[in-house]
């Protein structure tokens, strides 16, 4: 009889466990933390009009990692953004989009997008919130439409519990569609590399006389393009690339109509830059040595040069092979293992 | 005799009894509460009515323009009234996207504070400071610019006027495409544009007034300008153009008139 009732008990708890999963749960949306490191400067992005939240943080996250923001259902963002190369895409000079198409430019990192004013080689956006749109409707990329986006997580019950939870007005649509994404990438910070424990003079942060030395060629002869402790001042410029002429790309010129801006990219941060091979919007360098090599040797005058690497007619940046030494070292520095392994930003 | 005069005389009273009621709405005592005022945007082109896939008569650069697509963004609108106070229709609520081919040339206002009103402002694109919104009250519009083709591929930014077709000149005598995009180029040009038109008599509205203001627009002035002329025989192509796509923010901000003013009744 005991044996009977012990059954029947352990078998209306399954049924009734199983139940709990069909009502819709309310889980409680709670507010995410952001912090700025000590050497960092403000947030650009305004936190107060799209405040992290645990709920909206995971909804972009999973959005992130979601094929179905392309048109053949298996493109996300994470397909070229991938975290163990600093969400760049390992390998890849270009990416390949949906049909194998190939775009004109490597694929950026991201990290630190709360503190950058503009976004893409070119600035084609300059508000964090409007950039998926870019990649989305891409053609050789995602190869989407925001609203088709929109229409194939509508139908989706798992999301519509996430944008439920997450959002005051729980609706599936753009604002919030968007306002997730910015959620999930406004945390992805990067500032636990041995140069951050150097600068805040935390334990881990030791230098070596090469890492030290090579620091302060850094400061005197590329900071002034890669300032600050973002490692760039987020400026178009010219540097002295050889335009491509099957590539045709003209960079800033392209969102701003202006010959002025003609050949000019966003400086990119150089976080973790060991890891986000080949470099240059185009991807033409496949190491750093050849980057110190292009700066000493290669920088080709243009009517939109940057004047920094045009001084009183020498071109480029003057390197001997010791500084260029010490400076891989430092470029070493940079390297956030931290921010690479970080659970919270992983896929799986 | 008598009796059809009689009735005569009834009938013309009776029609001069409705006539006045029009002036009632319109006098100060009974404007109260809100309305509605609902805004026209009548296309034309050059004193015509638009008509999509139809050549127009040569404008004044010489060139014969059939259009296609004639689609712009107005926003921020706003109104004034007679004692010089200024109504600003809710931000998030204030833009609309005109679209010949969809025939949707009506912008309702709801909660029209009442008043008599002598100005009419508002935007012709998108402003800067809604740009750095970014998602935050944004969102539909996105998904509705995109709807109606006034998103930019290459950037996420709109097009405040989407205006395609084809024209022939007199050194261009097949009919080539045109197409203008004109939007803000990034974070380094703003091409935003205020239009501030007075009525040609006072827009009234409140409790039971709803309203209408008629504005006609010239699409020819586009090209035609009082400032700039562009000729597309120089360029049929202007998309992100430093140079021509100011111009034609300027041009585009140009071509609006109130034509008229339906006060009561709506329209």
């Amino acid at each position: 009889m005991l044996k009977v009732t012990l059954y029947t008990a352990l078998l209306s708890l399954v049924f009734w466990s199983c139940n709990s999963s069909d009502d819709t749960y309310e889980t409680i949306n709670e507010p995410l933390e952001f912090s700025v490191p000590s050497n960092f400067p403000d947030a650009v992005y305004n936190l107060e009009a799209n405040p992290p939240t645990t709920i909206g943080f995971e909804l972009g996250k999973k959005l992130f990692y979601d094929g179905r923001l392309s048109s053949n259902g298996f493109i996300s963002c994470g397909f070229c953004h991938e975290q163990r190369t600093a969400f760049t895409h390992h390998g890849h000079q270009f990416s390949h989009g949906i049909d194998d198409l190939e775009g004109v430019r490597n694929t950026p990192a991201i990290q630190n997008a709360a503190f950058m004013k503009e976004f893409a080689w070119d600035g084609a956006t300059n508000h964090l919130d409007l950039f998926p749109i870019i990649p989305i409707t891409n053609e050789v990329e995602m190869g989407e439409t925001v609203s088709g986006v929109l229409a194939k997580i509508k139908s989706d019950e798992e999301y519509q519990n996430l944008f439920a939870s997450a959002f005051e007005d729980g609706e599936v649509n753009n604002e919030n569609f968007l306002k997730a994404l910015a959620q999930f990438m406004v945390m992805m910070v990067s500032a636990d590399s041995k140069y951050d424990k150097y600068v805040r003079q935390e334990e881990g942060g030791t230098f070596t006389d090469e890492e030290k030395e090579g620091f302060t060629v850094f400061t005197n002869k590329c900071a002034s393009c890669h300032t600050s402790d973002l490692f760039s001042d987020d400026a178009f410029r010219n540097n002295g690339l050889a335009p491509n002429p099957s590539l045709n790309d003209i960079g800033r010129e392209e969102v701003s109509g202006d010959a002025t801006d003609r050949y000019k990219f966003k400086v990119p941060s150089l976080r973790n830059v060991e890891l986000t091979a080949p470099y240059m919007h185009d991807g033409r360098f496949g190491t750093l040595e050849a980057v110190l090599d292009f700066y000493s040797n290669s920088v080709t005058d243009s009517p939109t040069l940057d004047p920094i690497l045009n001084q009183d007619g020498e071109l480029g940046i003057a390197l001997t092979n010791y500084e260029k030494t010490t400076l891989l070292a430092f470029l070493g520095t940079l390297t956030d293992e931290t921010y690479i392994n970080d659970e919270r930003f992983a896929e799986y | 005799m008598k009796n059809s005069l009689l009735a005569l005389s009834a009938v013309f009273a009776l029609f001069m009894t409705s006539c006045s009621n029009d002036d009632d709405a319109t006098s100060e005592e009974a404007l109260t509460g809100s309305g509605e005022i609902s805004l026209t945007y009548d296309n034309g082109f050059n004193g015509n009515d638009l008509v999509l896939g139809t050549a127009n008569a040569a404008n004044a650069n010489g060139e014969t323009i059939t259009i296609n697509r004639f689609n712009y963004i107005i926003s921020n609108i706003r109104l004034v009234n007679k004692d010089g106070e200024e109504f600003v229709y809710a931000k998030d609520d204030s833009y609309f996207i005109i679209n010949q081919e969809n025939e949707e040339d009506q912008v309702a206002l709801a909660d029209v504070p009442a008043g008599e009103y002598t100005t009419l402002k508002f935007g012709v694109g998108v402003d800067q400071e809604k740009y750095l919104q970014g998602a935050e009250g944004q969102g539909d519009f996105l998904t509705l610019a995109e709807e109606n083709n006034m998103m930019w591929a290459w950037q996420a930014g709109y097009k405040f006027l989407n205006f395609e077709g084809t024209f022939t000149s007199a050194t261009i005598t097949e009919a080539t495409e045109f197409k203008i995009h004109m939007g803000s180029h990034g974070s380094s040009l703003d091409n935003y544009k205020e239009v501030t038109l007075e009525l040609p008599e006072n827009v009234v509205v409140g409790d039971g007034i709803d309203s209408n203001i008629h504005l006609k627009i010239d699409a020819s002035k586009i090209l035609a300008g009082a400032t700039t002329n562009i000729e597309l025989t120089e360029k049929s192509v202007i998309m992100v153009d430093a140079e021509k796509s100011p111009q034609i923010a300027v041009n585009t901000s140009e071509m609006f008139v109130v034509d008229h003013v339906h006060n009561g009744n709506g329209h």
